[in-house]
């Protein structure tokens, strides 16, 4: 089947717990349900948002998906080639495919290693290249993420943050992975900085193919780069559509108060839009509430919601929606 | 035209150097009461510097150099640090954008406002607490005799801003300069967190000065808003004014690399090539000129003023007759 080639991420039912054994001193720590069932399938050069506040679990599901992180049950698959359960060989096989840039350049670049000996790495490590080949290879990636070659033999901090950003990429991009998961990529770097870096990964996709999980709470910059958008609280996805549906028709509450949260650049619409503002914070993950996880800060709540948890379900438009009350 | 009362709070000329370099240039601006002034730009611009040596909080290496700032007819620039020390917090206070590295991890966050409350005022301990009470329902606690005894840990990032955001306004001062208040934030926290603001704003008539990087907030909260550049300010407007006609390069194309609901989908941003110039490679003339599309020869060698644009609009540069052309460029 064609279609399945085309799918470079497959998630069924991905769950992620910490703690609940006995702690050191025979404390029994509560269960931190991270994740909680998740499905998700993400396609060749597709970009897909992944949108949630701090604690929703955004981060603990792209550490399961590159294998840092074993769930407690559910499927992984990358390009069709199962992680959870491989044997380390198997493993490292995989990872070829799926690569992390993280938001702090800074903190993801060894001060004391030239961006040519960091980007040269993986290379180094599954022999692909070496000498003159390897070099060439380094140019070649640096020139991709439009920076120069003869910037090989310099080190992070003679670099500008976006430059960091861009050789972060570079090195990502090294392997030729399927999907790249950037975890909040562009909100550490200056506005006028982050356009050259949303620029660089979309023409990046155009050129080679490759699939984003774009993990991010900016909603501008989604509406952007996005194909389709999930959004995820207290560990399970409570929507998902296409980027046109998701915008022109938010549907779960929760989703529309994110929406409404964040402040647009344009004075006249920010003044003038309906506020639909969260009272109090994320429950903690070791404690979620029954029924609906979100019926405790939900403004449509009824008494189903705290007792029965909505499934995400179909509608009509293509998006997919787990409320009672949509 | 709308009459602006008398400024509360203004910066006149001031001059912050650092290692003999002028990082803070000879920025002026003014803010009347109960109205909030934002001060936007990117990292390095001074937006900072120019917050702490409003408070005489600047770090050991920087010095003001020129420059006053006045609240009301006071100038604080002219009084002592005993002086400056009675002033901070009680007529004009800061909050940061790390709430939890801010606030003392050992001492109850109900002591903590108390105590700034009782750093200004004679009172027994049992009235500074009552305030202080008082001063947690006010910003929106729950539950507030409870927390009172609860130390930062025990609070969540939204909650220990509205703690610092409590001890900033527990004597009530006229001024809070809150220096990125809602970057390390939530989306949903931050909503909160600014419509509080606007609330004290509204109820008290307090003045902010806000720091910012995110366009958004500014046009959620901001009356004024003045845009700084390497230590300059590039423009200064009314809110709605500067969104709408920018008269200012820099100021054009930073609003156009914001992703928009009107593009189209993947469409390319538009962006300002370079980088921001450091404090050696300041030049005679315009600061932006290295990455300004409508830069010639005069703007690399004469600095421009800020002219008025009418409507407390100003502007530094010698070609707004030219802002058409970056239309086109950000287009």
């Amino acid at each position: 089947m064609i279609d399945n080639l085309q799918i470079v991420l497959e998630l069924k039912d991905v769950a992620v717990h910490f703690g609940g054994r006995a702690g050191l001193l025979g404390s029994s720590g509560a269960v931190v349900k991270a994740v909680n069932g998740v499905d998700l399938e993400i396609r060749k050069a597709e970009t897909v948002a992944l949108v949630g506040e701090s604690g929703c679990g955004k981060s603990t599901l792209s550490n399961t998906i590159v294998g840092l992180q074993a769930p407690v049950s559910g499927s992984v698959k990358i390009g069709g080639d199962e992680v959870v359960g491989a044997d380390r060989r198997k493993l490292n096989d995989i990872r070829r495919k799926v690569q992390m840039i993280f938001q702090d350049p800074a903190l993801s670049l060894n001060p004391r290693s030239t961006i040519g000996a960091t980007i040269a790495e993986p290379l180094i490590v599954r022999g692909i290249a070496r000498g003159k080949a390897l070099k060439d290879r380094v140019a070649e990636l640096l020139t991709q993420v439009g920076l120069r070659p003869e910037h090989a033999d310099r080190y992070p901090h003679q670099f500008s943050g976006g430059q960091r950003q861009r050789v972060v990429i570079a090195r990502a991009l090294a392997l030729e992975p399927d999907l790249l998961i950037c975890d909040e990529p562009v909100s550490a770097l200056d506005v006028s900085v982050r356009a050259q870096i949303l620029n660089l990964l979309v023409a990046l996709q155009q050129r080679m193919g490759v699939a984003y999980l774009f993990v991010s709470h900016d909603l501008s910059v989604v509406r952007h780069i996005c194909d389709r958008v999930v959004v995820m609280y207290l560990g399970r996805f409570v929507e998902m559509a296409d980027r046109d549906t998701f915008f022109a028709n938010p549907k779960h509450p929760y989703t529309r108060a994110l929406m409404s949260a964040v402040p647009e650049a344009d004075p006249i619409a920010q003044r003038s839009k309906q506020r639909f503002i969260l009272q109090g914070e994320l429950p903690s993950p070791a404690n979620i509430p029954s029924g609906c996880a979100f019926h405790t800060r939900c403004p449509l709540a009824t008494e189903i919601c705290s007792k029965v948890r909505p499934e995400l379900t179909p509608r009509p438009d293509g998006a997919s929606v787990a409320c009672h009350h949509v | 035209m709308e009459i602006h009362p008398r400024p509360l709070l203004s910066v006149e000329g001031l001059t912050v150097e650092i290692a003999g370099a002028n990082v803070v240039d000879g920025i002026s601006f003014s803010v009347a009461p109960g109205k909030v002034m934002a001060l936007v730009g990117e990292s390095g611009c001074g937006k900072s510097l120019t917050c702490y040596a409003m408070l005489g909080l600047l770090p050991p290496a920087a010095r003001r150099s020129g420059g006053h700032i006045r609240l009301d007819d006071r100038d604080l620039t002219a009084l002592s640090q005993r002086d400056m020390r009675k002033t901070r917090g009680k007529d004009i206070s800061i909050i940061f954008q790390e709430p939890s590295a801010s606030l003392d991890p050992l001492t109850t966050v109900g002591a903590q406002i108390a105590a700034a409350y009782r750093t200004h005022h004679n009172v027994p301990r049992a009235e500074a607490h009552a305030r202080a009470r008082r001063m947690l329902a006010d910003v929106g606690i729950p539950d507030p005799d409870r927390r009172f005894h609860q130390y930062p840990f025990e609070l969540s990032g939204g909650m220990c801003q509205r703690i610092m955001i409590s001890i900033a306004l527990i004597c009530s001062p006229r001024v809070l300069v809150a220096d990125e208040p809602t970057t390390a934030l939530d989306v949903t926290i931050q909503a909160q967190i600014l419509d509080l603001m606007k609330k004290l704003v509204a109820e008290r008539g307090t003045s902010i000065v806000i720091i910012t990087h995110d366009m958004g907030v500014v046009a959620d909260i901001a009356d004024d808003v003045a845009v700084m550049y390497a230590g300059r300010i590039a423009e200064i407007a009314p809110v709605q004014t500067l969104f709408e006609k920018p008269q200012h390069p820099y100021t054009a194309l930073l609003l156009a690399s914001i992703p928009k609901l009107s593009d189209a989908p993947k469409a390319d941003l538009a962006t300002i090539e370079g980088r921001v110039p450091t404090p050696n490679e300041f030049g005679a003339g315009c600061r932006f000129a290295d990455r300004c599309p409508l830069a010639t020869e005069k703007c690399r060698a004469e600095q421009p003023p800020l002219f008025d644009r009418g409507g407390g609009h100003r502007s530094a540069c010698w070609h707004i007759d030219r802002m058409a052309e970056i239309r086109e460029v950000a287009a």
